[in-house]
């Protein structure tokens, strides 16, 4: 489980874009975090995954602060990330980009998603927008990680791309048990999420 | 996956950035080992000249001024008079390394018609001798007005030798290996003719013709067949004896000496003057460093040159490769955001992008000294082809100028030099891609993503 307790953000350390927020979040549950344009969702994804620091609070995974374990031991073993421009590297294969954060065979998780075993060998750069993406939640599949973090995940895919990507997740969390928490604008996304979360003035609520 | 493996595909598949940094560390390396062994070249062949092209000094008589009843004046030459002792005393001033006395004679010979000169008649047919150790070392031979073509040099041990003239040779006949006999002779003039003067019987000596030499500089004087530069004959000291136009250990025409060290020949003088032997009203001294002082500013000058064009060269290029690197990292922070997101470490991604380019770096330098051997090679041949030989040498008093080969590659790339100039640039490019990927270290991942996307 991952939790945040009373956790607050600042950018310039006096206008907090996240104010005392505490919540939970359980394995084996897919969640969504709704709200405007710069409300801090990304930047909640973020301290969740260990890419920054809360200005004040605690992050806790399996009731250990992330802070003391490392931030980059957390995002090694407790969490992956799919981000919406999928950031994949580009001079790897799919298969390549998967390995990056597992030792295990690619092919299988890239098989499992979607692509053929011609597509997993080509180059990222010639995949679909939407094949890039599978790839993404590939590599994060693929890792041990038990939290995936989805960043606007379906925000470049067409509707039906979109809605294959977003069976992926549901099937990841409820399937393989991991805790899959996705920040969007997508009100059709959100409807899948068995708990939804709104973030409005640096606040979070369900 | 590990930074060695992300390393190597991104060297294998990024070709033309691959490439990029390749070339350019190449020129850079080929540009700075060539530079350096210019510089090498140059201020090694300073202190060579030093030694090799050496310098002279000779003795020779002052001339007298004679003032006649009716306030005429006519300018008399005199002859010095050095002996073997006084030699040995000079020998003993500094660092020598020959000597080379000379007396001044003229004979005829039976066997030899001389190339006609002014007024000739069969009387006035004679050749000047020039009886000295090291025929090698005279003026004309020095100074490439004649050249030795066939037989070798007079030196110090050889007796009954002479060299003659090609005109000589072809007019009379002879060859290397001819035996000819002198007669003595003298020129002098009596009622505005020239006329043999000899006062004396006259003596003969066989001689051996044991080379044979070529005007290069045509002679256009109007002179007597003597004076001639075609009928010089270069003689062993004892010929002139055997004529009796000498004596044997006392040397009248001048005498040279050689010495390995340009810079102290002025001591060298120094020291001479002040031997009580010789008498310095009669006899003075002539320097000649062998164009020494004139090669030796040239270099200088070239080598100062260098040494300025060597840093510009080194500022440049630290400056465009550490550009470059920079340019190349700040293009690679949204991976380095990427892979510190999945758990990376920082230190990793830093050692991946060193290691994608010290493989390169390395195969640069190969390549580079591969290259600056050709361009060294070239530039040997180019700018320090036309060099001064070296004339205090053993090798140039048997052979003369003419036996020197031009030196094929005076520029030699010393590995050494190329180990420190590729530590340099390991370190500048180690430096480089250290110092752009500072974000990596200070910023957070987020940081790096949400500028980068």
């Amino acid at each position: 489980m991952i939790e945040t307790s009373n956790i607050t953000y600042s950018y310039d350390g006096k206008k907090p874009v996240l104010k005392n927020i505490s919540v939970q979040f359980e394995m084996g549950k897919m969640y969504a975090i709704l709200g405007p344009s710069g409300c801090g969702k990304t930047t909640l994804l973020s301290l969740l995954g260990g890419l920054d620091s809360p200005s004040g609070g605690k992050i806790l995974f399996d009731e250990q602060d992330i802070e003391a374990l490392g931030l980059a031991v957390h995002r090694r073993k407790n969490v992956a990330f799919i981000f919406q421009n999928y950031n994949l590297i580009d001079y790897l294969t799919p298969r390549e980009n998967v390995a990056l954060t597992s030792k295990l065979s690619s092919w299988p998780i890239l098989e499992r998603v979607g692509l053929t075993e011609e597509e997993s060998r080509r180059n990222v750069l010639k995949l679909s927008g939407g094949q890039q993406q599978r790839v993404a939640i590939a590599r994060a599949l693929a890792s041990d990680a038990n939290v995936i973090l989805a960043d606007e995940p379906t925000g470049n895919l067409d509707e039906h791309t979109a809605a294959e990507i977003t069976s992926i997740l549901k099937e990841c969390a409820h399937q393989m048990n991991r805790c899959v928490i996705i920040v969007t604008h997508s009100g059709e996304l959100a409807k899948q999420a068995d708990v939804v979360f709104r973030l409005k003035n640096g606040e979070l609520a369900q | 996956m590990n930074f060695a493996k992300r390393a190597f595909f991104y060297i294998s598949r990024k070709k033309g950035k691959t490439l990029s940094v390749f070339l350019l560390i190449t020129i850079v390396s080929t540009f700075l080992i060539s530079c350096f062994a210019i510089l090498d070249a140059s201020g090694r062949l300073v202190e060579e000249l030093r030694g090799s092209v050496g310098a002279a000094f000779y003795i020779r008589a002052n001339k007298k001024v004679i003032t006649d009843g009716t306030g005429g004046m006519t300018v008399a030459e005199q002859k010095i008079h050095i002996t073997e002792e006084d030699i040995m005393q000079i020998l003993e001033c500094g660092n020598i390394a020959y000597c080379n006395p000379i007396n001044y004679g003229y004979a005829k010979s039976g066997q030899i018609t001389f190339v006609p000169g002014e007024e000739d008649t069969a009387e006035n047919n004679m050749g000047q001798i020039t009886a000295l150790n090291y025929s090698a070392l005279a003026v004309d031979f020095a100074e490439g007005m004649i050249s030795l073509t066939e037989g070798r040099h007079i030196t110090k041990t050889d007796t009954g030798c002479i060299l003659i003239s090609s005109a000589v040779a072809a007019e009379n006949g002879l060859s290397v290996g001819a035996k000819v006999v002198l007669e003595s002779a003298e020129l002098g003039v009596a009622d505005g003719e020239y006329v043999d003067s000899w006062p004396h019987s006259r003596a003969k000596t066989e001689v051996t013709v044991v080379g044979i030499y070529e005007v290069l500089s045509s002679d256009t004087r109007r002179a007597p067949t003597a004076e001639k530069r075609e009928n010089r004959m270069f003689a062993s000291l004892d010929v002139l004896v055997g004529l009796q136009e000498g004596e044997a250990s006392v040397y009248t025409g001048e005498v040279g000496f050689y010495v390995n060290t340009p810079d102290s020949l002025e001591e060298i003088i120094s020291e001479v003057r002040k031997l009580p032997g010789i008498d310095w009203e009669t006899h003075f001294i002539r320097t000649n460093d062998l164009q020494y002082s004139k090669v030796s500013d040239s270099l200088q000058s070239l080598g100062d040159f260098l040494k300025l064009l060597f840093v510009c060269v080194s500022a440049v290029s630290a400056a465009i490769l550490t550009l470059l690197l920079l340019l190349r990292n700040k293009g690679r922070m949204a991976e380095a955001g990427i892979l510190l997101a999945v758990g990376i470490p920082k230190r990793e991604v830093v050692m991946q992008f060193l290691l994608e380019v010290l493989p390169v770096a390395v195969a640069a330098f190969a390549l580079s000294y591969a290259v600056s051997f050709g361009i060294g090679d070239f530039l040997g041949k180019h700018l320090f082809a036309d060099m001064p030989h070296d004339l205090v040498n053993e090798r140039f008093l048997q052979t003369g100028l003419d036996g020197f080969a031009v030196p094929e590659n005076y520029i030699n790339i010393k590995t050494g030099n190329v180990i420190f100039l590729f530590g340099c640039q390991l370190a500048a490019i180690i430096g480089s891609v250290l110092l752009s990927s500072l974000p990596v270290w200070r910023m957070k991942p987020k940081e790096i993503l949400t500028e980068t996307n």
